[in-house]
């Protein structure tokens, strides 16, 4: 065929592989995720994804210069996330209503579950790729603040123990903010009023516990104080930490003592099914639309 | 009967709290290009969401492609292509990356659905726009995306809803001979609906029509413009009494604004025609072989209750 000439074969069936819901299910993972980042989309959408990731790593490069020049430990692995969570609440909020948003508005939606995608599938996609994106926002940070102290040789033994439990931990912040925020991003089709949604849902949240923990701190409860604090989901994930790997904990106020552990971790398990929960449903009502 | 089925319902029903959608309605369609037509909200698009599993059923039961809708909806849904009537685009990506995605989303490997989705949007006459984002698109390039993601993973049925919606009359015509080619030449059965008659006669094999969610009819092609046949008479005035004194003689007699169509039972509807004339004294202009069309099928059935009270109404194109 080096003459250059365009034939046109006609149409041709499809004898290939038609692989299953997995395979559709794994794709749509893939796709949700790189959207997340703006990947595949306008250059104008990777702006704000990665302008965060780089601010999310901004203390991890300050804290491995310091650790480089002046030898001592600034920033911990505990509490990387809660210190940032302006930053990941922005994410939250700027990216979770573009994977749900656009198929609902623009009535994507009926052209999946026309193909062999369930409606679970769909969802179950969505909040994987979320989990990714956050999981990856935030864990790399810690990461790279890891081998960082690694390379840097820093006297003492490394704090594998803590980094390898706020890793651990990053997955339960990953879990909780994608189906809280792809729960609350669902409702409404249009993504503007999503990222309003979102962002004024941990606003409130972290608003109101300060506050009312504020208050029962300055009467001299601090034990109803430190409960107070579980209303902001990054201290409820931060409680079920120094609960569970015994790190120090983020918040200005103790957690509280005793059941505090075993409650937050009730508390962030609740919240997740809360979502998830509130995802079926609202898909359940779009797929039948 | 047809050799093959490609899909049968049985007395299939939807009611919705305050609407009928289906009404028992019992069909067959072969292989081929078949027109399922009705007037908005006739039911079309209710039976296409309950074939594809969408929608449940209230009663009654449906196979497509010898599978059946209440167990196998996932092997269905595998082997069909559907192009809804509302818009189903997103704007910021191009076709080529969406209608990869939708192919990926059928279950073909990443690479297949790359050459796939190139070679369906060329089939369906997008070329070099397909790198833009469909934002910028017409309703008629739109139209062929979303034709193109109902055919990019090889279906062997596909239903169109309302495919021409929108379009002006040559973005009309080039859908419609897309639709016959995908029928004649990809082999793919359709089904295809429209609230326009005229349009489905020409790339349609077979017609359904339905109407307030009731089947009216379900012919082929043939029968519909052949096995009726008419003659089409035109008189300069005195039309009115004519069609009366033919109806008198037992002929049955449509009008069509200033003609009339009169069913053709045999050499005697000829010769009524010729002695009502000169018993009337008219003058004749025309005596025509008519080929009835579907829209005329369409417009007896809606027009039959009222046919006692001499109802000349010509613009009934169907129930509103």
């Amino acid at each position: 065929m080096s003459t250059g000439v365009i034939h046109d074969i006609g149409y041709r069936r499809y004898e290939g592989a038609r692989l299953g819901r997995r395979h559709a299910f794994t794709a749509l993972v893939v796709h949700s995720l790189r959207g997340a980042f703006g990947l595949g989309r306008t250059a104008r959408s990777k702006i704000v994804p990665f302008l965060l990731v780089i601010v999310m790593l901004l203390p991890a490069v300050v804290a491995i210069a310091v650790m480089a020049l002046a030898q001592q430990r600034s920033i911990g692995y505990s509490n990387y996330v809660t210190l940032m969570q302006p930053v990941v609440m922005i994410f939250l909020a700027a990216q979770s209503p573009y994977l749900v948003a656009p198929d609902l508005r623009f009535r994507v939606l009926p052209l999946y579950l026309s193909r062999p995608v369930t409606v679970p599938d769909y969802v179950g996609a969505k909040v994987v790729a979320m989990i990714a994106a956050v999981l990856l926002l935030i864990a790399t940070p810690i990461t790279v603040t890891f081998v960082g102290e690694l390379l840097v040789n820093m006297p003492g033994p490394p704090r594998t123990g803590e980094y390898l439990g706020a890793l651990a931990t990053s997955v339960i912040y990953a879990v909780l903010l994608a189906a809280l925020s792809l729960a609350i991003a669902s409702f409404t089709p249009r993504r503007g009023l999503g990222v309003a949604s979102v962002i004024a849902f941990y606003l409130l949240a972290s608003g109101v516990s300060t506050v009312l923990a504020g208050v029962f701190a300055s009467l001299t409860d601090r034990a109803t104080a430190g409960w107070m604090l579980l209303i902001n989901p990054f201290f409820l994930v931060d409680a079920v930490q120094v609960w569970l790997f015994g790190s120090e904990p983020a918040a200005p106020f103790p957690y509280p003592g005793g059941a505090g552990g075993p409650v937050a971790l009730l508390g962030v398990l609740g919240w997740v099914a809360l979502g998830l929960l509130a995802l079926a449903a609202r898909y359940r009502k779009a797929a039948s639309a | 009967m047809r050799s093959s089925t490609i899909l049968a319902t049985e007395g299939l029903s939807r009611r919705f709290p305050r609407v009928t959608a289906l009404d028992r309605l019992t069909v067959t369609v072969g292989p081929g290009v078949t027109g399922l037509v009705g007037a908005n909200g006739a039911g079309k698009s209710t039976l296409i969401k309950i074939l594809l599993g969408l929608l449940e059923p209230s009663a009654g039961t449906a196979q497509v492609l010898g599978m059946d809708i209440a167990t196998q909806a996932p092997e269905i849904r595998r082997a069909v292509g559907y192009m809804p009537e509302h818009d189903c685009l997103p704007p910021d990506v191009s076709a080529t990356e969406f209608v990869v995605h939708m192919a990926q989303m059928s279950g073909l490997p990443r690479t297949a659905a790359r050459e796939r989705a190139a070679d369906t949007l060329r089939h369906v006459g997008l070329h070099e726009e397909r790198y833009r984002s469909i934002g910028g698109y017409s309703t008629g390039m739109k139209q062929r995306v979303k034709l193109a993601q109902a055919l990019v993973h090889d279906p062997r049925l596909v239903f169109l809803d309302e495919p021409t919606n929108g379009l002006d009359p040559q973005g009309r015509d080039e859908m419609l001979a897309l639709i016959r080619r995908i029928g004649a030449e990809f082999g793919i059965s359709v089904l295809v609906t429209s609230h326009l008659l005229g349009e489905l006669e020409r790339v349609c094999d077979h017609v359904i029509v339905v109407d307030g969610g009731r089947l009216l009819r379900s012919s082929s092609i043939s029968e519909f413009t052949e096995a009726t046949q008419t003659v089409t008479v035109e008189v300069e005035e005195g039309e009115t009494v004519l069609a009366a004194r033919l109806r008198e003689l037992g002929e049955s007699v449509v009008p069509h604004g200033r003609l009339l169509a009169v069913q053709v039972r045999g050499d005697e509807t000829y010769d009524a025609v010729r002695d009502a004339v000169c018993d009337l004294d008219l003058s004749l202009i025309r005596l025509e072989q008519g080929r009835r069309r579907i829209e005329d099928v369409f417009r007896d059935s809606a027009a039959e209750p009222r046919r006692a009270d001499d109802d000349m109404a010509t613009t009934g194109r169907g129930p509103a």
